[in-house]
């Protein structure tokens, strides 16, 4: 039985109510942004792709190459200019109506007055239901930040803040999470060290993620399929399924297989980074 | 030991008043003017310490109606900018009303105020709200318009509605920028309820100054104005320290 068959069925086991089938359905979608003047923008060209549902996806391509787009059409912030999205077979800002929608953004948007226990609670307040306490110190002690509860996020390390945001995201067990470049602004060692505990959260909840980044290692070692970007305007260059089984640890990450397609995709990221340049 | 060190330090960043009081009492001495054109510094400075118990209840009332103005004001030119910043269609009604308060010299406005509230402490009150209002407005303003993308991104993924995005960011984000125009109306708020005192007033330092000045009582009316001077400064240095506060708490 392979990893994927055993993950669809805890699935079905965790969600008996969620549709089967596609999660986040992207058909031909474009986006053109206008910049003033009758000057435009495409940012992206027909993008298909279809996300299952408990799939982890990781988006990866040179800066500027419309992955970021992606995510926000899939969060219902932007809508595309020609072509369809579809989020478990509705509108994508529906979901966030419905509160089942998570988001951790490249910067981290934490409100600067409210205590960490707070920025986690708030997804229940703007959600008009009672803060669930024990699922906020769940959440904590998930993302590892147990004893700076009552920290604000000035207080608080680059790397605290993204866990803080992630936490934020996960509070209402959303049944779509989306990651833009969480991890973007922190080094080498403290992103590798929240790699392993993404990869643990997922482990434990199995949302349906879009993970947008430019690191290869890191879709590698978190995703089911990484979607390969091409710069202006975003068009899908390739789709890498990953197999490795989870959880990634040192032994997957020195193996020849891992390098291998480290190397492939990042050949391809080169390619695709000398026709932008 | 160190202590006094520091108190006398301290003191040494004081010369600038120093320089205030020695200028002023060159420039009468200088000119020979009598004490009915100008008084010199010391016999307006004892007329404050030894009848300071008179002085009491006119600063009393003035800096209790600047306070109030200062805060009602605060708060109408809040309540305006938010309105402007949730309806476009209310901003077209607000916002050139607000203007024009502002352009008119609060002068020509004071009697217009009067005839409208009513002459004496209702009058007096609303002119200094009426000062106040106009940068609180503007601050509020630009508060709410520099509520970060990121932060309007997470209450639309949240599902929040126009009124959560309100109370739970707007607000908070205004509030640095407010506490600005808090600080630099303060000593202006000062000001603007003596003006009005002084205009027409029965209470108040600016009443004591008119007053004064009638009975020809130049230690007096002087006393006033110093009085007046440190009054606004010891506001100014209040609203500072609340700013401080206030920031710290919300950044």
């Amino acid at each position: 039985m392979s990893t994927s068959t055993i993950r669809t069925a805890q699935a079905e086991v965790d969600r008996p109510a969620a549709r089967p089938g596609a999660a986040v359905t992207i058909r031909g979608a474009e986006k053109v942004f206008s910049l003033g003047r009758g000057r435009t923008l495409q940012a992206l060209a027909e993008v298909d792709l279809e996300i299952a549902e408990g799939e982890f996806v990781a988006i990866i391509g040179p800066s500027g190459c419309g992955k970021s787009t992606v995510l926000r059409l899939a969060a219902g912030l932007d809508t595309p200019t020609n072509g369809a999205i579809e989020v478990f077979g509705d509108d994508p800002h529906r979901l966030a109506k419905q509160h089942r929608l998570g988001v951790a953004f490249q910067e981290h948007a934490l409100l600067p007055w409210a205590s960490v226990r707070a920025n986690i609670a708030l997804p229940f307040q703007v959600a008009g239901r009672r803060v669930d306490k024990a699922r906020v110190d769940e959440l904590i002690q998930l993302v590892g930040l147990v004893g700076f509860e009552d920290a604000r996020p000035k207080q608080l390390s680059g790397g605290m803040r993204q866990r803080a945001s992630i936490a934020r995201a996960l509070a209402l067990s959303p049944d779509l999470l989306l990651l833009d470049e969480p991890f973007g602004a922190l080094d080498a060692v403290t992103r590798r060290r929240m790699n392993a505990e993404l990869a643990r959260i997922w482990g434990e909840e199995k949302i349906t993620t879009i993970l947008v980044t430019h690191d290869v290692d890191e879709a590698l070692i978190l995703a089911d399929r990484v979607v390969v970007m091409t710069g202006r305007p975003g068009r899908i260059r390739k789709i890498a399924k990953v197999d490795f089984p989870r959880p990634r640890g040192f032994e997957t990450t020195r193996s020849p297989e891992f390098h291998d397609l480290v190397d492939e995709l990042t050949a391809l990221l080169d390619q695709v980074e000398g026709v932008d340049d | 030991m160190t202590r006094a060190l520091s108190f006398l330090r301290g003191l040494v960043h004081l010369w600038p008043v120093v320089l205030v009081f020695v200028a002023w009492d060159a420039w009468v001495v200088l000119n020979g003017y009598t004490s009915t054109v100008a008084p010199r510094p010391f016999p307006v400075v004892t007329d404050v310490v030894i009848g300071f118990g008179e002085y009491l209840p006119y600063i009393s009332y003035t800096l209790g109606v600047a306070l109030v103005g200062l805060l009602g004001g605060t708060l109408v030119g809040f309540a305006a900018a938010v309105v402007v910043w949730s309806s476009a269609a209310l901003a077209g009604v607000v916002t050139p009303a607000a203007l024009i308060i502002r352009s008119v010299p609060i002068t020509a406005l004071i009697p217009i105020i009067a005839r409208i509230v009513g002459y004496g402490d209702p009058a007096v009150l609303t002119s200094t709200v009426l000062i106040c209002f106009f940068p609180a407005f503007v601050f509020t303003l630009s508060g709410l318009a520099a509520i970060p993308a990121s932060g309007h991104d997470l209450f639309r993924v949240l599902g929040g509605n126009k009124l959560q995005v309100l109370a739970r960011l707007g607000v908070l984000y205004a509030v640095p920028n407010l506490m600005v125009s808090v600080r630099i109306t303060a000593p202006t708020a000062v000001l603007a309820a003596m003006l009005a005192e002084f205009l027409m007033g029965a209470h108040g330092l600016g009443a004591l100054f008119s007053e004064s000045r009638s009975y020809m009582d130049m230690e007096r009316a002087w006393g006033v104005a110093l009085v007046a001077t440190t009054v606004s400064v010891f506001v100014f240095l209040g609203a500072r320290a609340l700013e401080n506060r206030v920031v710290a708490r919300v950044t």
